[in-house]
């Protein structure tokens, strides 16, 4: 029983955590521009998700190491230096824009401008990290996230033709007035959205510091295949509401005010409570998965002792890197750089650092000096090598779209 | 000695191209500035319809004022965003001075109309924006037409 709860905490929270301000982001601009044309994308990107993450838990169960750890003893310190420097700097850049965010959720409640929130939400995201158990901070976030399904009920309440939208999303063609660089360009924003790298990171990271061991197995495998296909399901709510109500109007979101249009449409005030309630959770959540994110892989890759597992006076310079990268992130929103255009260069940037995120982690899951008998299975490896092949091709297409399209223009 | 390896030559690219997509050059011909003025008239279009919804949101009683209040001064903002970007850029020839002419009347009236309804919701008069918002239906209706014509 108490297995079976912690299975269904485990979904939940899962699924809670499971969107951040760059699926909103995304999902609402691909939405409100395309419609359902890219809700194929949004599917790729959770199986990629899936893949990887079953596998960076399933390496961090058995071996009891993160898989940042062990790519650095598998591969050698110039591969993991090469991981580390797109992982961390797409990791921060996310960082940044999660406060961006947290202070934008709260400008909506409030109405004082987002900037005067970035140094308070900053300080309340690094006194969580330090304070803050793991296992509280991990399901308090990951549940208050799942008040994101008011945004499924606001679909459902609206009404739509679900036969259109299904035709809309399994026909996919670019819609009049929107060329295909733009088009493809859009599917890396949000292919990037739904594999971001410190996903990976945070989730074997945190099989370790919940001290997970092979008979948690089961837990991994739970979490990923019912938890992350649930969360990435409210990432497609949130674009099938941008396709009801901005699209037709010709509406193309540069705020996160946008994304709870749709649900103040349907749901009125109630929805619109729950709404900013669940930005703020879902960006705020994200933030302290991203700073634990740095921290994790700056202090694997040095060898320094790492984890909220361990008193904060043992892992000094593990909470030293998420201090700096929390005040790094903060300062980087107040010189008034726009989060939502941060958020969407963010993910392509990140898109494009992807195979050198999942490369090394595919290599390790393989090895059996680590996995034993534990190692991916034929299924495994042929999806994550036909994914990696498409990562590659995104990361070399990602530069030339950007430039031609003007950034999405 | 062996290079350390390290993705700077991706990363070089990808900072370019960062750069690269946010430069804008010189106009110098008129189906530059044509098709930079549809660019315009598109995502001006877009900030109409989105105070128009809004509109819909208040009429409703739908939305806390404050939220209202806070996308109404966004939507303006982007307006007024919008419109200095495009007078920023010179017309290159007697005929682009028409369609600036014609297409800054739209602007003109977009914004004005916007600034009034966020000036309405920030006196928590909501019952006045139906009225006010009255002209924003056929300037969106006008701006994407001026979009097609020059696309």
């Amino acid at each position: 029983m108490k297995k079976l709860l912690e299975v269904a905490l485990g979904i939940l929270t899962a699924v809670g955590g499971f969107v951040d301000i760059g699926d909103l982001v995304a999902a609402t601009a691909t939405g409100a521009r395309f419609g359902l044309a890219l809700a194929w994308v949004l599917v790729l990107g959770v199986i990629g998700i899936v893949i990887y993450a079953e596998m960076a838990g399933r390496v961090a169960t058995v071996s009891h190491r993160p898989v940042f750890d062990l790519v650095r003893e598998r591969l050698g310190a110039r591969v993991a230096l090469a991981n580390l420097f797109a992982s961390f700097f797409v990791t921060l850049l996310t960082l940044a824009a999660e406060i961006g965010g947290v202070a934008l959720a709260v400008e909506l409640l409030t109405g004082i401008n987002y900037l005067l929130w970035v140094p308070p939400a900053a300080l309340l995201v690094w006194l969580v990290l330090w304070r803050m158990r793991f296992q509280v901070m991990e399901n308090l976030f990951g549940l208050a996230g799942l008040t994101l399904l008011v945004v499924v009920v606001a679909v459902w309440h609206a009404h739509p033709d679900w036969s259109a939208l299904l035709h809309g999303a399994t026909h996919p063609a670019v819609p009049m007035g929107e060329g295909r660089p733009t088009y493809f360009y859009f599917a890396i924003a949000l292919l990037g959205s739904a594999m971001t790298p410190y996903e990976v990171f945070f989730f074997s990271s945190g099989a370790v510091e919940e001290g997970w061991s092979t008979t948690d197995l089961i837990v991994n495998r739970m979490n990923v295949y019912l938890g992350f296909p649930l969360g990435g399901a409210l990432a497609l709510a949130v674009m099938v509401a941008a396709t009801l109500f901005l699209q037709p109007r010709g509406i193309d979101p540069t705020h996160l005010s946008q994304v709870a249009l749709p649900v103040v449409l349907v749901l009125g005030k109630v929805g619109l409570a729950f709404t900013i309630f669940a930005f703020f959770a879902a960006t705020f959540g994200a933030a302290l998965e991203t700073g634990l994110s740095c921290g994790y892989t700056i202090a694997q890759y040095f060898g320094w002792q790492w984890g909220k597992y361990v008193k904060p006076a043992q892992a000094a310079r593990f909470h030293l890197v998420m201090l700096v990268s929390v005040v790094t992130g903060a300062l980087l929103i107040l010189t008034t750089i726009d989060p939502i255009k941060l958020t969407e260069y963010m993910l392509v940037l990140s898109a494009a650092a992807l195979p050198l995120t999942y490369f090394p982690i595919l290599v390790v899951a393989n090895d059996p000096d680590y996995m034993g008998s534990k190692v991916n299975s034929r299924i495994s490896n042929a999806i994550g090598s036909v994914l990696l092949v498409i990562l590659v091709v995104i990361m070399l297409a990602a530069p030339p779209l950007m430039i031609i399209t003007k950034a999405g223009q | 000695m062996r290079k350390p390896l390290l993705p700077v030559v991706p990363a070089l690219l990808l900072l370019i191209a960062v750069v690269l997509a946010g430069c804008t050059g010189p106009v110098r011909s008129f189906g530059v500035y044509e098709s930079k003025a549809a660019r315009t008239a598109k995502e001006e279009a877009s900030a109409v319809e989105n105070a128009r919804l809004v509109v819909q949101a208040a009429t409703g009683h739908k939305a806390f004022g404050r939220y209202l209040s806070q996308v109404l001064t966004e939507t303006g903002d982007e307006a007024s965003s919008i419109q200095s970007t495009f007078d920023a850029i010179q017309p290159p020839d007697g005929r682009s001075d028409q369609l600036q002419a014609e297409l800054d009347d739209l602007l003109d009236a977009a914004a004005t109309t916007i600034a009034a309804l966020r000036t309405a919701a920030r006196r928590g008069d909501f019952g006045a924006m139906p009225r006010l918002a009255a002209p924003l239906a056929g300037v969106s209706r006008k701006l994407d037409e001026f979009a097609r014509a020059h696309q």
